[in-house]
């Protein structure tokens, strides 16, 4: 059992570092909300991706950062062509840009998966995190924990 | 959500109502379960506490206090079942003594992983031989951790350990759980071995594997606060689940059996390589850089007394030494089917370790397990190891002993083939070593009850002076503390 950990390391979800490519959240579009916010205080950080291919290697269409000040937060994504989609997001409170670790390498800062999607030894999948964006506009809501 | 109910399972549930799992082969052939089944059967519920009945013998006056015990007792769910014996929940029992009277109470750890698994009425998570499941939900170990093995009294709070994730605080008085402990923000979820080694002036000292070669030693104050989390690098991936200290020395034995692949059920990764002996690594406890390797043959343990330096800086200390790992591969799987797999039995040994860097093995020729000490004594020089032992046939133990390492004798009580005995531990009544009580429970099968019984730990052989039996069965426990009053 004391390898437990190790397998479990696998399970850190390979994001890449957000704090250069956030940006400021835009009004319309794809609106996420997020709920279940223990710590009020730092930023989500939320990486879109609209592949399969790009979710996979971490390189997302979008990443925005939302200031957390109480138990639930949003941000809505504009400008969003039609299609599938899929986000990984982390809670970043000490708002050092990465997700930080214990010296094992496991996760200590909250995260989630679009359509609240978990792994089971490892990061969400794609086919259980994607989601749909209308051309008029798509709500969902995520539980980060 | 929907699940598969595979054959197993069904079979499982389907027994337990009786509290007991059959094999296939088993219910074809109409076959009855073996009568120590009750030693590894569910709970369904917490239980309220009610007084104990004594049965036997009279409450020594001055023993007050309350002996806490952890250990699996939910291991089938309808839609599929734990396969391994450390792997089921844990409940926790206290039984408090005073005015000569016992009381008991169990809770279970409200942990994720047992919230998770009542919601889908199935052991989905992985364990030491438990696979990953469909509807398994793992963003760390502490989501598989069923905080079912031992307990510490850390400060204020109560703490149940399994050993590859964190402890889980739980109040002492109602069992109530408090959340997992985390030692500091960055140190979330690392692995707390159940085996902490708690020094005279209360410092504790343990260990975490952190996978591969990883291993993160633990010190905490008195009062339980953090004084140290430092990552060490070991020789070789051994599993280790225990280790031992002397005043000076923390002691890691690297048996030969190492994880060779990153997989679940984690003892599926793990393999027994006898030819490469083992190791025994030892290292001062103020400054980790500074380590020493002794060699041995193979042998394979879970459990080790604590150590002692002597004058010359000889070290000594034991152990439960099996010829190889087959009960922890296989044997503590084959129990949760109702069937006893014949592995080889734990043996007394005491291992010394001298100053020229040679090592020795030192049998006392008696088999036990879960070695337990007066604590007083904790990383010093001692005389005595009080353990269980009389494992006839059967896979439990069915006495307790108290090995005497000067004279070379064992002061031992048999409670009969009916009674499968847990680890007992020593409460002190006196300034002497072993002027004190033993205290610890079995399983008595015939009455169909667990029982708590009182040893005068100078004259174990004279018997229980005094039995409590309890309304009802509980599966065997694995670890407890005496916390007096």
């Amino acid at each position: 059992m004391n390898r437990f950990t190790v397998i479990a390391v696998a399970i850190a979800m390979n994001l890449p570092a957000l704090a250069a490519a956030a940006a400021a959240p835009e009004p319309g579009g794809l609106e996420v909300s997020y709920s279940g916010i223990e710590t009020p205080k730092g930023v989500i950080m939320v990486a879109l991706f609209n592949s399969e291919a790009s979710y996979t290697s971490g390189q997302p269409v979008r990443a925005v950062m939302i200031p957390v000040a109480k138990a639930d937060a949003a941000t809505t994504i504009k400008g969003l062509p039609a299609g599938r989609y899929a986000i990984k997001s982390f809670h970043d409170l000490d708002g050092n840009g990465k997700m930080n670790t214990n010296p094992f390498g496991m996760p200590t800062e909250p995260f989630a998966f679009s359509n609240n999607a978990r792994g089971a030894a490892g990061p969400a999948k794609w086919s259980d995190a994607v989601f749909d964006v209308a051309a008029t506009g798509t709500k969902i809501s995520i539980t980060i924990k | 959500m929907t699940f598969q109910i595979d054959r197993r399972g069904f079979v499982a549930s389907s027994f337990a109502a009786g509290a007991v799992m059959l094999s296939p082969d088993q219910v074809l052939a109409g076959a009855a379960p073996p009568a120590w089944v009750l030693g590894v059967a569910d709970v369904e519920a917490d239980i309220a506490e009610a007084p104990m009945l004594r049965v036997q013998g009279r409450a020594p006056s001055g023993l007050a206090g309350t002996l806490y015990r952890n250990g699996p007792a939910k291991f089938r769910r309808l839609g599929g079942s734990a396969d391994h014996w450390f792997d089921g929940d844990g409940l926790v029992r206290k039984m408090r003594i005073g005015g000569g009277n016992a009381s008991l109470a169990a809770r279970f750890v409200d942990t994720p992983k047992r919230r998770l698994e009542s919601t889908l009425n199935a052991m989905v998570m992985p364990g030491f031989g438990t696979p990953l499941r469909k509807g398994a939900t793992l963003s760390s170990a502490d989501d598989g951790n069923p905080a079912n093995t031992a307990l510490l009294m850390s400060g204020s709070e109560l703490l149940a350990l399994w050993e590859a994730g964190s402890p889980m605080r739980l109040d002492p008085e109602t069992l109530a759980t408090r959340g997992f402990k985390t030692f500091g923000d960055d140190l979330a979820h690392m692995p707390f071995l159940a085996h902490p080694r708690v020094q005279p002036d209360g410092t504790v000292w343990n260990l975490g594997s952190g996978g591969g070669s990883q291993c993160v030693v633990w010190k905490l104050r008195a009062d339980g606060g953090l004084a140290k989390a430092e990552v060490i690098k070991l020789p070789r991936p051994s599993y280790f689940h225990d280790f031992t200290a002397t005043a000076r020395h923390i002691i890691i034995v690297l048996q030969p059996w190492l994880q060779e692949e990153m997989t679940f059920p984690i003892s599926t990764g793990m393999a027994w390589r006898p030819e490469r002996g083992t190791q025994i690594l030892v290292l001062e406890k103020d400054d980790l850089t500074k380590r020493r390797v002794f060699e041995l043959p193979a042998f394979s343990a879970f459990h080790y007394g604590d150590a002692w330096e002597e004058r010359d800086g000889t070290i000594r200390f034991d152990g439960a030494l099996e010829a190889d790992p087959t009960f922890g591969q296989r044997g503590a799987t084959a129990l949760l089917r109702g069937e006893y797999l014949r592995s080889p039995r734990p043996m007394l040994t005491q291992i010394v370790l001298r100053p020229n860097g040679t090592a020795d093995l030192l049998p006392a020729r008696i088999s036990a397990e879960f070695p337990t000490i007066d604590k007083r004594l904790a990383g010093l020089p001692r005389r005595f190891t009080t353990h269980v032992t009389h494992y006839r046939s059967l896979p439990f133990p069915h006495g307790i002993g108290q090995w005497d390492w000067q004279r070379g004798r064992d002061d031992s009580f048999n409670f009969g083939a009916s009674q499968l005995v847990e680890e007992f531990v020593f409460a002190a009544n006196g300034a002497g070593e072993a002027d004190g009580w033993l205290i610890g429970t079995t399983l008595n099968l015939k009455a169909r009850a667990t029982e708590l019984h009182v040893f005068d730990a100078r004259n174990v052989s004279a018997g229980p002076l005094v039995t409590w039996r309890a309304a009802m069965p509980l599966p065997l426990t694995f670890h407890g503390i005496f916390v007096g009053a």
